[in-house]
């Protein structure tokens, strides 16, 4: 028995190739990053580093959206949330940025699937498409509900479209888009509708919560993938604690993604 | 010829000054992957107790102007945990010329005595203990026993007796002559200081703390100059050794501290943000040295001119 096996995350400089606002507080940034592109896997996340901004000190943790293999690009989905984001959105087309990936173990699509249930609120939609991409290829059906507190932030939609095969249904909390309300109530409706093999769920804790409590009672596999504040990303500083009903877990090195029926939520 | 780094560090010999603070490095192997850990003088590792602790709840960190605020609360798989998970491989780290710190933690006196004594039994490659007495993210023991010099002496006079290892003791960010000369006096062989400074974060729209506990312990740059005046004063009140802390992120940081009187000095939290910076601290460690023209490191210690 030797050492634990450390992080398969590596240090790159990343070229910044695009970084838009896509809507409302929503950005989108393309790295070139041909090794990373390459070891991605859905799901999977990379710590950004942003210079000049003396409030973030710590890396961004942010998911992916898409890999391009032959381009070596990695997209990116984040949020104006702080200082960090805020820094971020400034970064300009040409300039390189320190990127530390892949992390994280991401979701694990191997058992066979039929027919797939994914489920995102606000940023919680960047693994989802990264997961909606995979199964596409994999010739998985699929049916998508992402939520968002209002339309200038929903985001993510076209790109579903063009992709699953399934439903996508938009909601927003306040009705400015698709159904009004939060995503959990479609999401129940097609788990009583369809038979699903597999239930992924990625956005705001009583989303995840509501929804695979009820995937669990119906006897469906759920995964969900967990945010936490982290400052490392790679297991050494136990900043990203995930209650199970096991033991004290990491969200970095454990997660992001874990079975809905191990996870304690608040 | 290129100058000698090498320290001694209350009895560890170490091929050069540079060690890692308690809790910002795991046990060593994390770090593997970005560069060859054994080209440190020594790492310490995070806290252990006489069992596993499960630390606080979530959130546990934030970022704050000039570093981070954190409130693990010393999660820890316990003394058997850390030796069953990597003994093997900190063993082997020693054996490939890094010295290895463990760092132990308790609730109360008896669980610091409990935990040094599983280290004596289980851990053969520890180089050293390191006792930390000034955690500010638990209720009792850490920074509430270490805080007052009886209360740390106290620790220090209970523990001394069951090893003959190397004893450091991590101090907090307070009274730091007075503490200082009361654990060298109760025989500890070098001080460790500063542990993260006690702190308060605030979502100022939900009005509550940004960590699950209202106060958490601060670390990172803005640590660093009160860390350097505070190694200062311990140099001029003790003549054990000390390994300096605090916002260490270039290797001016490290000369700083070696002229402030530190014998070794530890990367902390840029370990985090940088996970390969300390071969890049230690070219510029080395190229300090050679600027001033000495041969032996230790011709720089407490070196400062005023
Ligand atoms: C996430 C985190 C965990 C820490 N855990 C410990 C610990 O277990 N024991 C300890 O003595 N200090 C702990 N510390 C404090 C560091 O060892 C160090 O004293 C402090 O961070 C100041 O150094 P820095 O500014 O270089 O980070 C921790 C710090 C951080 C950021
Ligand atoms: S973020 Fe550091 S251990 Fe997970």
């Amino acid at each position: 028995m030797g050492a634990p096996t450390p992080s398969a995350g590596r240090l790159a400089n990343a070229l910044v190739r695009e970084n838009e606002l896509v809507s409302g507080e929503i950005y989108r940034i393309l790295l070139e990053a041909p090794e990373l592109a390459q070891a991605l896997h859905e799901g999977q996340f990379v710590n950004v580093s942003v210079g000049g901004e003396a409030k973030q000190l710590t890396r961004i943790p942010l998911s992916f959206t898409q890999v391009d293999e032959q381009e070596g690009t990695v997209e990116l989905v984040y949020a104006l949330i702080g200082p960090g984001t805020r820094q971020l959105s400034r970064v300009e087309k040409g300039e390189t940025l320190s990127v530390l990936g892949p992390l994280g173990n991401g979701w694990n699509l191997s058992a066979p699937l039929h027919r797939v249930l994914l489920v995102s609120g606000g940023t919680g939609t960047a693994p989802i498409i990264a997961a909606a991409m995979a199964l596409a290829k994999m010739g998985v059906d699929a049916d998508v509900v992402v939520g968002a507190r209002s339309s200038d932030l929903l985001w993510g939609i076209d790109a579903l479209e063009a992709k699953v095969q399934g439903e996508v249904i938009a909601a927003t909390d306040d009705g400015s888009a698709g159904e009004k309300g939060f995503a959990s109530e479609p999401a129940l409706a097609l788990l009583a509708k369809h038979d699903y093999d597999l239930v992924l769920v990625c956005g705001p804790e009583p989303l995840m919560k509501v929804v695979s409590a009820k995937a669990i009672s119906l006897g469906i596999a759920c995964q969900v993938s967990l945010e936490r504040t982290m400052a490392c990303g790679f297991g050494a500083c136990s900043t990203c604690a995930v209650k199970t009903v096991h033991a004290m877990k990491g969200a970095c090195m454990d997660g992001p993604v874990f079975d809905a029926s191990e996870v304690i939520f608040p | 010829m290129s100058a000698s780094l090498a320290v001694n560090l209350g009895g560890i010999q170490m091929k050069n000054p540079l060690n890692t603070a308690s809790g910002t490095f795991g046990f060593g192997w994390q770090f593997e992957g970005f560069y060859d850990v054994s080209c440190l003088g020594a790492i310490t590792t995070k806290g252990c107790a006489k069992e596993a602790w499960p630390g606080n709840d979530q959130p546990r960190m934030a970022d704050v102007y000039g570093g981070m605020i954190n409130s693990v609360g010393l999660q820890n798989p316990g003394v058997r945990g850390l030796v069953e998970q990597c003994g093997s491989y900190l063993a082997e780290l020693r054996e490939r010329d890094c010295q290895v710190i463990c760092q132990v933690a308790g609730h109360s006196i008896d669980d610091y005595v409990a935990a040094v004594e599983l280290f004596e039994e289980l851990a053969p490659f520890a180089s050293g203990l390191e006792i930390n007495i000034s955690c500010p993210n638990i209720a009792c023991g850490g920074i509430a026993m270490g805080s007052t010099p009886e209360g740390a002496a106290e620790v220090i006079r209970a523990v001394r007796p069951r090893t003959k290892r190397p004893l450091l003791v991590k101090m907090a960010p307070a009274r730091v002559p007075e503490i200082a000369k009361a654990l060298e006096a109760e025989g500890a062989d070098a001080l460790t200081l500063i542990n993260s400074i006690p702190g308060m974060a605030i979502d100022v729209r939900t009005r509550r703390s940004k960590l699950s506990k209202p106060t958490g312990g601060l670390s990172g740059p803005l640590c660093h100059a009160i860390a350097v005046r505070m190694v200062w004063e311990a140099s001029q009140a003790v003549s054990i050794p000390i390994c300096g802390v605090g916002g260490v992120t270039s290797g001016e940081d490290v000369a700083e501290f070696i002229l402030a009187g530190a014998t070794a000095v530890s990367i902390g939290s840029q370990n985090l943000f940088e996970p390969d910076c300390a071969p890049r601290i230690l070219a510029e460690l080395e190229a300090w040295v050679a600027e001033q023209g000495v041969r032996d490191i230790n011709d720089l210690r407490g070196a400062l001119e005023c």
